[in-house]
């Protein structure tokens, strides 16, 4: 496929679009947003504490989404926040890509023993619930970000690793890899100059799906303060510590859980839309 | 049939073997000595050798790990740090309430989604279509927990029409399910939806039309059973995670059931239960993909070889 | 002047000729049909004017090149062409006096395996995968004779066992049978009801080569007993004089010949149809090159105007390239779609 049909493709999947539009709008605001705020995502002031959000009726000055039961600014909590979960899902998720392409390629290529021992260690890991062996590993290692990230990434990276071992096993029976073998090209060549190109595709719209499902996991983690560490900001343990005062501040998990939901949600999209852009079965 | 049975029994058994492993590993690999935890903070360095060698700390890894298979096959998990009784007494006391909630869950999540993916597969393009995209995109970015939050927010604070909290009959019940069930089903319904899809567009399909085959028995029957299958393996895999207890879920709403254990051990530092735990997740977690794998080698019985 | 009126009006008889037969007294009736398949991109003109007529008891071959429209023309009759993409722009279909796109959704349905059955080209993909073959065959039993289960699935026994499979396979799947086996299978379903009128859409293009002869006895052996029509869709030329009485020779969506095949064998005279059986190897006589077709197949999404053929002729005239050639009778209900007449 060329880059114009691509192109083409790209814009006429409305998921594609409406996705990359909204996660654009969202990642600037995380970034760009703090610098005309005002406020501090750990500086507290009792003075100020539980103010009901006052939207744009004090401009970029005022307390936007209102104000936590510690007197901290809801709104650039939610952005450092978003940072945070966002730079956390892209290097889980690179993680991820890595060694299940790595780790699948590997178990296609030379089948037998390589085979079965990285299978068995995907089975073993698809047979624990990823959020029971996340929490377990984050229980008994304690929260830190390294660790976090250990725990994103220790069973995202299975679907992938499966996804490409079969992947691998169909394309090296191809003629044109058996005739390359035939001509003398090394192992090496092999695996990444004719079996590499042909499982990209399917490594870029695995990997792409697994954002939204990285940042909920994070925020389920960090609901159970087990994700990032207390005072950090994070969706997950602004929804936690909100839920104490659901009877009388709602705002205060309305605003991470309706950022959570937007974020996830425009990553969907964009996943569903970079399936539909680029899977080959599609009907012209 | 019965052959491919036997070999993924087999295969569930070595996968467990592993879990055990891991689940050893993750315990003797933590930060700080075993002993220490259980022992009260100022015991001295001799309580703490006695301890050791009470608990077989002292002998080779493989020797420990030897003891802890042969403690499992008796049934014997360990003790609760915090509960000072054996884990799988506690454990099993909260197993009916997660049962309960997973059943529930996976009960309402079919009749939600089974109609809505089929409805939407057969009729592509309809606004019962357009409504089951929506229902699922919003449904699969609705994490549990902040859905969770939400449910208690309208209904038990500003309706008060339900209770937010507890472990309970029915009406402690509908919370927790609805949160689980909403995300579940939306993944199902699109499920359902691209199985029947992919399904209507096989020649089988065409060769049944041409037999006489009306519309209705194709989407009621003869289509259904094929979209049906990737549908089967996603609740057993769904039953499986919610069995192993939904901590988020337990935890939002006090369920009494093994998520909210998990949680609370966590909490107190209490080892022996989160190691429990994990194993008896994975025991339940293995069990019902096998059960489900079986079921589904008989809708299908080409599944049984190759 | 007149010389062009002269042709015109011997145009005009001989087309009324064609028309005659279409008229008869006849089991299908297919008249003018024109489908298109519209896609996101393109719209390809799939049928553009079959006219087509089985008479009872006859069996009728259509041949043509992968992609002239036989498929689509065999699923038109059932009425069963993908309803979101193809679309029946002209024309209409006759089975037993009856509008075949007028009929009621219980008509259809009767029509569909218990009037008409059809046998698909590729014997694994037509079976559903999750059912047993014994299922397959009876619910068309259930469907069209009202027999229960037990009665339909003893009856499917019997059926398969006519076919050469032993009864008690009923009970297996699709993927434990060979694709000979599975289109045995086909056959046995098709033949449950009795039909009027069978349509095979080349059953054996999928199978090896001594499997085909097999399916192909079992087919003309069955044809006989039974006393059915049968509408032979395939590209292999052998096939239809084993098994047709007459030939349709099919191209870019039209009939270009029609007569017995005997006659259509014996002197081709459309320039493709002599193409065609210049491209087969001849086992008697001197050895010649075989003749390939120059060009390719005309692209259903830009026919060219005129005869479809006329890029690929060589004897093409003016009028080939603007003017769409008339079905003209040679004698014998021989008919030709080409401005020679034959006359070369």
């Amino acid at each position: 496929m060329d880059t114009k049909t691509t192109i083409s493709r790209m814009l006429h999947s409305y998921f594609f679009v409406i996705g990359l539009i909204c996660l654009i709008f969202i990642i600037i605001s995380c970034y760009i947003l703090p610098y005309w705020i005002p406020w501090e995502p750990l500086e507290n002031s009792l003075l100020d504490k539980s103010l009901p959000p006052e939207f744009f009726r004090n401009g970029l000055s005022g307390h936007i989404l209102g104000t936590d039961t510690l007197g901290r600014d809801v709104l650039i909590r939610l952005l450092i926040g978003g940072q945070y979960s966002f730079r956390l899902a892209f290097i889980s998720v690179v993680l991820q890509a890595i060694l299940g392409t790595v780790l699948g390629m590997l178990s296609g290529y030379f089948g037998g023993q390589v085979d079965s021992i990285i299978m068995r260690a995907c089975d073993a890991i698809m047979a624990m619930p990823s959020l029971v062996l996340a929490i377990a590993i984050m229980a008994i290692f304690g929260p830190s970000t390294q660790n976090l990230i250990f725990v994103l990434t220790v069973s995202g990276w299975v679907q992938l690793c499966k996804i490409i071992r079969n992947n691998v096993r169909v394309v090296k029976q191809q003629e044109f890899v058996l005739a390359s073998g035939i001509l003398g090209a090394s192992g090496f060549h092999i695996m990444f100059k004719q079996i590499f190109p042909n499982v990209t595709t399917n490594i870029i719209i695995i990997t792409s799906q697994r954002m939204g499902f990285v940042i909920l996991m994070e925020a389920s983690l960090s609901f159970l303060n087990l994700g990032i560490p207390v005072p950090a900001p994070s969706w997950g343990n602004m929804i936690a510590a909100g839920r104490q005062y659901l009877v009388t501040q709602p705002w205060l998990i309305m605003a991470p859980g309706i950022a959570l939901m937007l974020a996830v949600l425009a990553f969907n999209f964009l996943g569903d839309g970079i399936r539909d852009v680029l899977d080959t079965k599609r009907k012209v | 049939m019965l052959a491919y049975s036997i070999r993924r029994f087999w295969q569930s058994l070595l996968v467990l073997i592993i879990v055990t492993m891991c689940a050893f590993l993750l315990v003797r690999l933590a930060p700080g000595n075993p002993a220490r935890l259980i022992l009260p903070d100022e015991a001295t360095e001799e309580q703490v050798r006695l301890m050791e060698i009470k608990l077989g700390l002292d002998k080779p890894l493989p020797v420990q790990y030897w003891n802890y298979i042969m403690d499992l096959l008796r049934g014997d998990l360990g003790t609760s740090i915090v509960y000072k009784q054996p884990a799988s007494r506690i454990i099993f006391a909260r197993v009916p309430n997660t049962v309960l909630l997973a059943l529930s869950t996976i009960f309402v999540g079919c009749m939600l989604a089974i109609p809505l993916g089929v409805i939407a597969g057969t009729h592509r393009g309809s606004p019962v279509d357009l409504f089951s995209m929506l229902f699922a995109l919003l449904g699969q970015s609705m994490s549990t927990m902040w859905l969770g939050v939400l449910l208690i927010w309208v209904f038990a604070v500003r309706l008060r029409m339900l209770p937010a909290m507890g472990t309970g009959g029915w009406e402690y019940l509908v919370l927790p399910v609805l949160s689980m069930a909403y995300p579940m089903s939306a993944t199902t319904t699109r499920i359902a939806r691209s199985g029947m899809v992919d399904t209507l567009s096989e020649d089988y399909v065409v060769a049944l039309y041409a037999k006489g085959v009306s519309r209705m028995e194709m989407y009621s029957k003869y289509a259904l059973r094929n979209a049906m299958i990737p549908v089967s393996t996603m609740l057993g895999l769904n039953l499986g995670i919610f069995l192993a207890g939904s901590v988020v879920t337990e935890t939002i709403f006090g369920w009494a059931g093994m998520g909210q254990l998990m949680n609370q051990s966590v909490l107190t530092r209490d080892y022996p239960m989160v190691q429990s735990l994990l194993l008896i997740s994975a025991i339940m977690f293995t069990v019902i993909n096998l059960i489900v794998d079986i079921i589904n080698s008989f809708i299908d019985p080409r599944l049984s070889i190759n | 002047m007149s010389m062009a009126a002269a042709t015109d009006a011997t145009e005009r008889s001989e087309q009324s000729e064609w028309e005659t037969l279409l008229r008869e007294e006849a089991l299908l009736r297919v008249i003018g049909l024109r489908v298109e398949y519209r896609t996101e991109r393109a719209v390809s003109k799939a049928l553009n004017g079959v006219d087509l007529v089985i008479h009872k008891g006859e069996s009728l071959g259509l041949v043509g090149e992968t992609g002239a429209g036989k498929t689509t023309t065999a699923l038109s009759i059932l009425n069963l062409l993908a309803q979101d993409i193809a679309f029946l722009k002209e024309g209409y279909i006759e089975f037993d006096g009856k509008d075949v796109y007028k009929m009621s959704i219980s008509e259809l349905r009767a029509m569909r395996g218990g009037k008409i059955s059809m046998i698909f080209q590729n014997p694994l993909t037509a079976l559903n995968p999750v059912f047993t073959v014994g299922e397959q065959i009876a619910l068309v039993l259930r469907i069209h004779k009202g027999m229960r289960n037990n009665e339909a699935m003893k009856r499917a026994g019997e059926l398969l066992e006519m076919v050469g499979i032993p009864a008690y396979r009923i009970k297996e799947y699709p993927f434990q049978f060979s694709g000979g086996m599975r289109q045995r299978v086909g056959i046995a379903a098709g033949l449950a009801c009795n039909p009027q009128l069978l349509i095979a859409d080349e059953p054996t293009t999928a199978l090896d080569v001594t499997i085909q002869a097999q399916i192909l006895e079992l087919m003309r052996e069955l044809q006989k007993e039974y006393a059915a029509s049968l509408l032979m869709i395939t590209h292999n030329l052998g096939i239809i004089s084993e098994l047709c009485q007459r030939v349709a020779v099919m191209y870019a969506g039209r009939i270009i010949e029609y007569g017995l095949a005997e006659d259509v064998f014996a002197s081709p005279k459309h320039p493709y149809t002599v193409g065609l059986l210049g491209a087969l190897p001849a086992l008697e006589g001197p050895w010649q090159p075989l003749a390939a077709i120059p060009g390719v197949i005309a692209d259903a999404q830009n026919l060219p105007d005129g005869c479809a053929f006329h890029p690929r002729c060589d004897n093409c005239k003016p009028e080939c390239r603007t003017e769409q050639p008339l079905m003209a009778h040679l004698g014998n209900r021989h008919f030709v779609a080409c401005f020679q007449n034959g006359e070369d």
